[in-house]
């Protein structure tokens, strides 16, 4: 019987993509058209925060993505829950101390928007090592929600991924591996503070790039070698060439950056306890062969 | 059954506890100030919500001179969805068949505005700002400015939406 219990708490009922809001152009036009409306309004290190410096959003983003990633959330709650974070620093001054109650009401938030089966208060105060108390949760996410003037269904670069895809000539054999790289690196941009002020368009299609590029997909159709990509790619989104190569690029980097840095810290890990490290890491050396991904930044 | 779903809750729970995602990024928490912050922020939103809607929200009284103009509408005539509603009562438990549900037209959804246009021809009628329902038995939801309030006009003609 417990068995049974446990095998459905797993089951996520989800309806079949829908047509209508796939292959339908306006929903595309309409994600473009109110994309930008969702980004934070400053860049908040200069001129709002004291307290709060770039590496402890990163700190407090990479604890966020390993308890979504622990907890299996829909892989649109954390960007989403980012979002949320970035743009309440953006008119709230916090000190540090409270980042991590900020991003635990972000997650908590993005999650009841997200998912059938939303994250809980008492869980996500557990993963704070019980810093914070549900209650306190419950307080802030009124606060936060009052900042956010209660826009939450903000566009995140996940909401693009299957528009972008079917306008790929790429091989259908293909698409669950393209579709969790493209995933990972739009993870991996959220986790990183130069990337918040991209509009999620960008980071979405810059990621299809890195993706495409890594898995070596070139040799399958011309459209999808190098520079006729990124023209195909911007042409979907209606934005610069260049623009987005310089996103293209700037994720590539990122990518490199962490993946040393996870290595760096395999290396310290290695007599410690496996767990849940880089994201980026070890999905990609789940999805593709390690060669794969080094070969990408060469 | 329950007891075994809150077991097993209980079990994930504390299976969450070992691992090395569980973790205190930033030290201590202050709680005190973490309260006051809270506490703060709120009010701070209050008083936003109070300038920009020139309506005290402390008090639940208009304020004088802002965009706004609140007048008082009689209970009746404030549209049914606005109107408090009970817990334990009939109304409450089955809105679908209630007698307010009947009051507000033959529409199936809720969320339609159905203000009697009545409400504009019969300036008279505008009474005295109903008495708070100071009774024992709790209500379902917060009270709305709406019950009590209808926005009559915009002194100021900007475009600006709610929200923004």
């Amino acid at each position: 019987m417990e068995q049974l219990l446990c095998l459905e708490m797993d089951t996520v009922l989800r309806a079949r993509p829908d047509p209508n809001l796939l292959f339908d152009d306006r929903v595309l036009q309409s994600l473009l058209t109110i994309e930008e409306r969702f980004l934070p309004q400053f860049s908040y290190f200069k001129c709002v925060q004291k307290d709060i410096q770039p590496f402890m959003r990163r700190m407090v983003a990479t604890w966020m993505l390993e308890v979504c990633e622990e907890q299996k959330c829909e892989e649109e709650v954390f960007p989403l829950a980012m979002n949320y974070l970035d743009r309440f620093l953006a008119v709230v001054r916090t000190r540090k101390s409270n980042l991590q109650l900020l991003g635990a009401v972000c997650m908590f938030l993005a999650s009841k928007l997200k998912e059938t089966r939303p994250l809980t208060a008492e869980k996500l105060c557990i993963y704070t090592d019980n810093s914070i108390k549900p209650q306190e949760l419950l307080e802030w996410e009124l606060v936060v929600l009052g900042k956010l003037k209660w826009n939450l269904a903000a566009v995140t670069p996940n909401d693009f991924i299957e528009h972008i895809m079917r306008k790929l000539p790429l091989p259908k054999e293909k698409l669950t591996l393209i579709r969790k790289h493209v995933q990972t690196f739009i993870a991996l941009c959220a986790t990183d503070f130069n990337f918040a002020m991209y509009p999620p368009s960008m980071i979405a299609t810059g990621s299809f790039g890195a993706a495409i590029c890594g898995l070596q997909l070139d040799d399958v159709d011309q459209a999808l070698l190098g520079d006729n990509l990124t023209d195909l790619l911007a042409k979907i989104i209606n934005t610069e060439v260049d623009c987005l190569k310089e996103c293209q690029e700037q994720i590539e980097r990122v990518l490199v950056s962490s993946l040393r840095e996870g290595q760096q810290q395999q290396q310290q890990q290695q007599q410690e306890q496996a767990g849940p490290r880089n994201k980026a890491l070890d999905e990609l050396d789940q999805s593709s062969t390690p060669t794969d991904v080094r070969d990408i930044n060469l | 059954m329950c007891r075994t779903m809150s077991t097993i809750n209980k079990r994930i729970l504390t299976a969450l506890g070992n691992g090395p995602t569980r973790r205190r990024l930033f030290g201590p928490v202050d709680r005190e100030q973490l309260r006051e912050e809270c506490r703060n922020q709120l009010r701070k939103d209050l008083e936003d919500a109070s300038h920009r809607w020139s309506f005290d929200f402390a008090t639940e009284t208009p304020m004088v001179g802002g965009d706004f103009q609140w007048e008082g509408v009689v209970g009746p005539r404030v549209p049914a969805l606005y109107r408090s509603r009970l817990v334990g009562s009939a109304d409450a438990r089955r809105p679908g068949a209630s007698a307010s549900r009947a009051a507000s037209g033959p529409t199936d959804k809720e969320n339609v505005p159905c203000t009697p246009t009545r409400c504009q021809t019969q300036p008279q009628n505008l009474e005295m700002t109903p008495e708070k329902n100071h009774s024992q038995r709790l209500k379902r939801k917060q009270t709305n400015i709406t019950d009590f309030y209808q926005a009559k006009r915009r002194v100021v003609a900007t475009s600006r939406k709610s929200g923004q």
